[in-house]
């Protein structure tokens, strides 16, 4: 269970001026910038949930993870962690969290892979059987036989990813927080990933909360997201909420016999909608006609039967909103409309 | 306290492995440094050499040669900058990678240095001071050095080695405030290769200026261990300079502590 109530962040930082003249006149003002990085952020995840934290750079979701994993202390608020405040308590709570930030490794640069992980197991206090037991499983999620034995340094991106959840998994955490993990991977292992974050979460109950700007990684593990935005929490529920809320646009593709026959055709008379409700778009060339609608508004099998009726429909394709789109109409609005959790 | 040792002691143990993957950068170390030494040898014999008393500062010629390697080897194993790696972690923001773990930060990196102590010690350290004993034997006639003063030279060591990385965690801890330390770290380097003794015996400077070495941290860390092993203190004054390290080690330890915590309010991660 982890509880985060109103917590905010700000930094402080000397003013900067353009230009070297600015330089020099940095050297002797004294002027600060405050900078809120997060603000007054409320949210509690209950055990076993996979949660994406999403939001475009800079919008406070690092900070935010810092916050919670111990490492930044919050201006104002507090957050518990299984009952334990991670700025008063870091220690005990590193106990019980794993941690990966995908643009930074835990893992000894110098050192065999191997080596890492047995001076984790010391750190973790973690048993010789629990540490056979759980190489077994992360072996098999994570396939790290094959470099386990070459020092860090010489590991590929994906490979050192792999490595990185492994380590951070090796004392079986309750917690575990992923910053960017499929950050700069290919297709291939970012599956394995996925795959290996899903099977820790359905095998240990482990609760997940997941940083990232893939928005398959939230399409496939996350059942609950929350979104910020400069700091500010703008959207929290469930993904499925989130599409009917933000994607109730669909998009109908017809390939027709001859489009000359629906250009008489008017929506707004046919189906009694305003033209933002109900598109049509002919192409000419390849007698293709696309009716952007909202699902709302008019079912498929209505739009279907109308053009069935004035052509032959040849091929029919129906898309949903994607995700991105939505996250994509949402950072660009802003904090246009605030959240109904 | 076992415990502690579970968790610290593959710190130690792995600092070692890693100073042995780049060898290359410690033979140069080794290199540099012995150049170092023997250059103040000369200098020093050229002192000696055109001087008409035969004690300097309290010091024979051949004192001076054990006092110039001595101190060279104590210098090896003493002076383990860790404000490098804490202001390294910070620029980088890999410190934290350290905090995300249930350790104590300065605790790995007193382990840290721990290891990089030991084999600097195994390395240059333990040769040539075997080598200088021979030559103190056979060289220059003087007799082998006592057990009970080896004894002593050690204990003392040990003390200077926490009363160094102490010091230098607090240094670091000036890198939380600046970010970048480089400059600092290169004067501090200047001044305390004066201030230890390390260029100069201290028993040079003037009565005066030797009174203030005495309430500094810096005496303690390279000049006090090697005076015990020169045999130039009496059984009481052994006593005190001891005391007066075991002071430094708690003082300095509950002042890191104190940063330490004023410190971690305000941490700023850089870099994502």
């Amino acid at each position: 269970m982890i509880e985060v109530k109103h917590i905010s962040k700000d930094f402080v930082s000397a003013k900067k001026y353009p230009g070297f003249k600015g330089a020099v006149k940095g050297l002797f003002s004294n002027e600060k910038v405050v900078k809120h990085a997060v603000e007054d952020i409320s949210f509690s995840i209950p055990d076993g949930e996979i949660v994406g934290y999403i939001g475009s750079n800079g919008a406070g979701k690092s900070t935010t993870i810092k916050m919670m994993t111990g490492i930044l202390k919050p201006t104002g608020g507090e957050c518990l962690v299984n009952g334990i405040n991670p700025s008063k308590k870091r220690k005990e709570n590193a106990q019980n969290i794993g941690v990966v930030f995908g643009q930074r490794t835990q893992l000894w640069w110098d050192l065999p892979l191997s080596e890492s992980f047995s001076i984790l197991k010391e750190i973790y206090n973690v048993s010789d059987e629990d540490y056979q037991e759980q190489m077994k499983f992360l072996n098999r999620v994570l396939e790290l036989e094959k470099f386990f034995h070459s020092p860090v340094r010489t590991l590929s991106l994906g490979q050192r990813m792999r490595a990185d959840l492994g380590a951070a998994l090796l004392h079986n955490p309750k917690v575990l927080y992923l910053d960017e993990p499929t950050i700069g991977l290919d297709l291939v292992v970012k599956d394995n990933i996925r795959d290996a974050i899903r099977e820790i979460n359905r095998k240990y109950h482990t609760t997940v909360i997941l940083t990232t700007h893939d928005i398959e990684d939230i399409e496939e593990l996350c059942s609950r997201i929350i979104i910020i935005d400069e700091g500010k929490k703008i959207y929290d529920g469930s993904l499925e909420n989130l599409k009917e809320e933000y994607g109730t646009m669909r998009t109908v593709t017809m390939e027709v016999k001859s489009v000359e026959k629906l250009q008489k055709l008017d929506p707004e008379k046919e189906f009694g909608t305003t033209p933002e409700q109900c598109r049509l778009e002919l192409d000419r060339e390849n007698n293709v006609c696309q009716v952007t609608f909202d699902k709302h508004q008019i079912q498929v099998p209505q739009i279907l039967s109308c053009i069935m009726e004035l052509t032959e429909v040849k091929d029919v394709q129906i898309q949903e909103t994607e995700l991105a789109e939505i996250v994509k109409a949402i950072y660009r609005h802003g904090n246009g409309e605030e959240s109904k959790c | 306290m076992l415990k502690a040792l579970r968790i610290y002691a593959p710190f130690a143990i792995n600092e070692l492995k890693r100073q042995m993957a780049y060898k290359g950068a410690f033979y140069l170390f080794i290199f540099i440094s012995t150049f170092g030494s023997f250059i103040s040898y000369y200098l020093w014999m050229a002192v000696y050499g055109s001087s008409e008393s035969a004690v300097l500062g309290g010091l024979t010629q051949n004192e001076m040669v054990v006092y110039i390697f001595m101190t060279y080897v104590t210098g090896c194993v003493v002076t383990i900058s860790i404000a490098d790696w804490v202001s390294d972690d910070i620029v980088k923001g890999t410190v934290s990678m350290n905090l995300i773990k249930p350790i104590d930060y300065r605790m790995s990196l007193i382990a840290r240095a721990l290891g990089n102590m030991i084999y600097r010690f195994l390395f240059p350290g333990v040769i040539v001071w075997i080598g200088l004993e021979i030559y103190r034997v056979w060289g220059l006639g003087m007799k082998a050095t006592g057990i009970l003063t080896i004894l002593a030279y050690i204990v003392s060591v040990a003390m200077s080695f926490l009363i160094f990385v102490l010091f230098d965690f607090c240094f670091g801890m000036i890198a939380f405030f600046t970010t970048y330390i480089f400059g600092m770290l290169m004067a501090k380097e200047a001044l305390l290769s004066f201030l230890t003794g390390q260029l100069i015996p201290l028993s040079f400077f003037p009565e005066s200026v030797q009174k203030v070495f005495d309430f500094l941290p810096f005496s303690s860390m390279i000049y006090t261990p090697v005076m015990i092993y020169l045999e130039k203190y009496s059984q009481k004054e052994l006593a005190f300079v001891l005391f007066r390290q075991a002071a430094w080690v708690v003082l300095l330890y509950v002042l890191g502590s104190l940063i330490w915590k004023k410190v971690t309010g305000r941490l700023v991660v850089l870099g994502g």
